[in-house]
């Protein structure tokens, strides 16, 4: 990237992505812009392919077509190396928080600062306390992950995914499983950090109450692309059959009741033109 | 018999997870210059899968050693060469038993260990983590407990050899009554450093601490991430780690004596 190109007010960029899985077709010529600074949320129904979407954009996953830039450079082209570098500049919040078993809650958050740095030991440990006392758990230093409960595993998830201060994170269902007073220490955190760090946030997420409480933007995904967005009180009233049933909860709709099957009564063994 | 099931897929699924495995082996050898900077690691596993291996390997050695004397003692009687139980229970435990009943040992305590704490690591997401982190996991989590493997196994089947002796001793000398001199004697003068201990324990328990150490990460590296799917590479850990090793123990034999 040229350091003296304008900074971009777009973070990432997603053009023609396609996917192909087995025989189901994922992404389908998919175009997404993600703005530098903003909380984006990424909605749709189950199985759209949206932590799909995350993997493609830390480079875990590599599309059949199109282009993934982040911070201007193509994630498909990138070597090993560089796609490495660039995770460094990139957190990543689990749904089931993948903290590291073996260790406790400070040497979780010191993780990535032991294996990237050569820091003196006396400031890992001021990093890692300033990063628990940001989700509010430097109290919690010393337990093992076994010991806490599932809304303190997401916040020391997110302090090990800020520990070096990343341009970017990506919360995968971050509040699937909380209980409200959890769900709003979690919604606090993401804000808290968006706003006094200035951090990028892209959130997949189902929680529609939550989500349009934090996000700047919503992106509802279905059949491999974007079919709305826009800001998240006027989304909900775009008039597009995928907004009206998936914000107005429809069981039936563009997207079917059914899972694509074969003819019933065949199925069930009737003879053809039985009523 | 399904397509699934037939003798045809069987092989070719056996030949493909051999194949899958060589080149996971490739893998793990360029991820070495890697690990160098994980040493710590290393040392932490050669603790796990050598020192916690070290009471199961003590007891084994010390009984085998034990029953060889008492059968070769009965045999030898026979024909008047009890002297010789000192040698054969030397030789026997040297050439075959110490390489390779370690190597069934390690295979079930420590192999199976490695696969499945991988494989839990994969099914938990802390591998996805720690590649999202820039952590390679082949350098960090593979690596090093391949190398423990390859260090763990030749210490532990010398550990073996030594017990296995010493058993052999407290039965044949201090119970069956052979003297003390000609059991040490006999044995030192037909023990040959180079053919018996370099090439029997010594080679053998690298190519086995090799062989057990790759298939137990490759198993946990590859294994489905469900609790099932780990039981399933647990289990192919310790089958195809038990074959492996007699094979190979076959062929090394006829290759090194």
């Amino acid at each position: 990237m040229n350091p003296s190109a304008p900074i971009d007010d777009v973070l990432i960029r997603i053009r023609g992505l396609t996917t192909v899985l087995g025989r189901k077709k994922v992404f389908d010529a998919l175009d997404l812009d993600i703005q530098r600074g903003k909380i984006t949320a990424i909605m749709g129904p189950s199985g759209t392919g949206k932590t799909t979407l995350l993997k493609h954009i830390t480079g875990q996953m590599r599309g059949d077509a199109g282009s993934i830039e982040v911070n201007g450079e193509n994630v498909p082209d990138m070597s090993r190396e560089a796609l490495y570098a660039l995770r460094e500049k990139v957190g990543y919040l689990f749904q089931n928080s993948a903290l590291l078993t073996d260790f406790d809650v400070f040497e979780n958050v010191a993780f990535p600062l032991r294996r990237h740095t050569q820091l003196p030991e006396v400031l890992i440990r001021n990093v890692v306390l300033t990063k628990l006392q940001a989700v509010g758990l430097r109290g919690a230093a010393g337990l093992m992950p076994s010991e806490l409960s599932g809304g303190m595993a997401r916040r020391i998830a997110l302090a090990r995914a800020i520990v070096f201060d990343p341009m970017l994170i990506l919360y995968d269902e971050p509040f699937v499983g909380l209980d409200p007073i959890a769900l709003n220490q979690v919604l606090k955190v993401i804000r808290t950090l968006n706003q006094t760090l200035g951090i990028t946030s892209v959130l997949v997420a189902h929680e529609l109450s939550a989500i349009q409480r934090v996000a700047d933007r919503i992106c509802l995904i279905a059949n491999g692309k974007i079919v709305a967005q826009g800001d998240p009180q006027g989304i909900a009233h775009d008039g597009s059959p995928w907004t009206r049933q998936f914000f107005g909860g429809e069981a039936d709709g563009p997207v079917p009741f059914q899972y694509p099957a074969g003819d019933y009564a065949q199925a069930l063994g009737f003879p053809e033109g039985s009523p | 018999m399904s397509a699934r099931m037939s003798p045809d897929n069987v092989v070719v699924r056996s030949l493909a997870q051999i194949g899958d495995c060589g080149l996971f082996l490739l893998k793990i050898l360029a991820a070495l210059p890697r690990s160098t900077r994980y040493a710590r690691e290393t040392v932490r596993q050669l603790w796990f899968v050598g020192a916690m291996s070290l009471t199961i390997i003590m007891t084994c050695g010390l009984f085998v050693g034990m029953v060889l004397a008492l059968q070769l003692y009965h045999v030898l009687s026979i024909f008047g060469g009890t002297a010789a139980t000192g040698t054969v229970v030397a030789i026997s435990i040297y050439r075959e038993l110490g390489p390779v009943v370690t190597a069934l040992l390690f295979a079930g305590r420590a192999g199976t260990a490695i696969t499945a704490e991988i494989g839990l690591m994969r099914a938990t997401d802390q591998i996805a983590a720690m590649e999202l982190m820039a952590v390679d996991p082949l350098a960090y989590v593979v690596a090093p407990r391949f190398l423990a493997g390859l260090i763990a196994m030749p210490l532990l089947s010398s550990v073996f050899c030594a017990l296995g002796i010493f058993g052999g001793h407290l039965v044949g000398v201090n119970w069956l009554g052979i003297d003390n001199g000609t059991f040490w004697s006999n044995m030192t003068a037909t023990v040959d450093v180079w053919q018996d201990i370099i090439n029997g324990v010594v080679w053998k328990s690298f190519v086995f601490g090799a062989v057990v150490a790759l298939i137990a990460v490759f198993q946990g590296f590859t294994a489905p991430p469900t609790s099932e799917g780990v039981a399933y590479a647990t289990t192919r850990t310790v089958v195809a780690s038990s074959i492996a090793i007699l094979a190979l123990d076959f062929v090394l034999t006829a290759f090194l004596m």
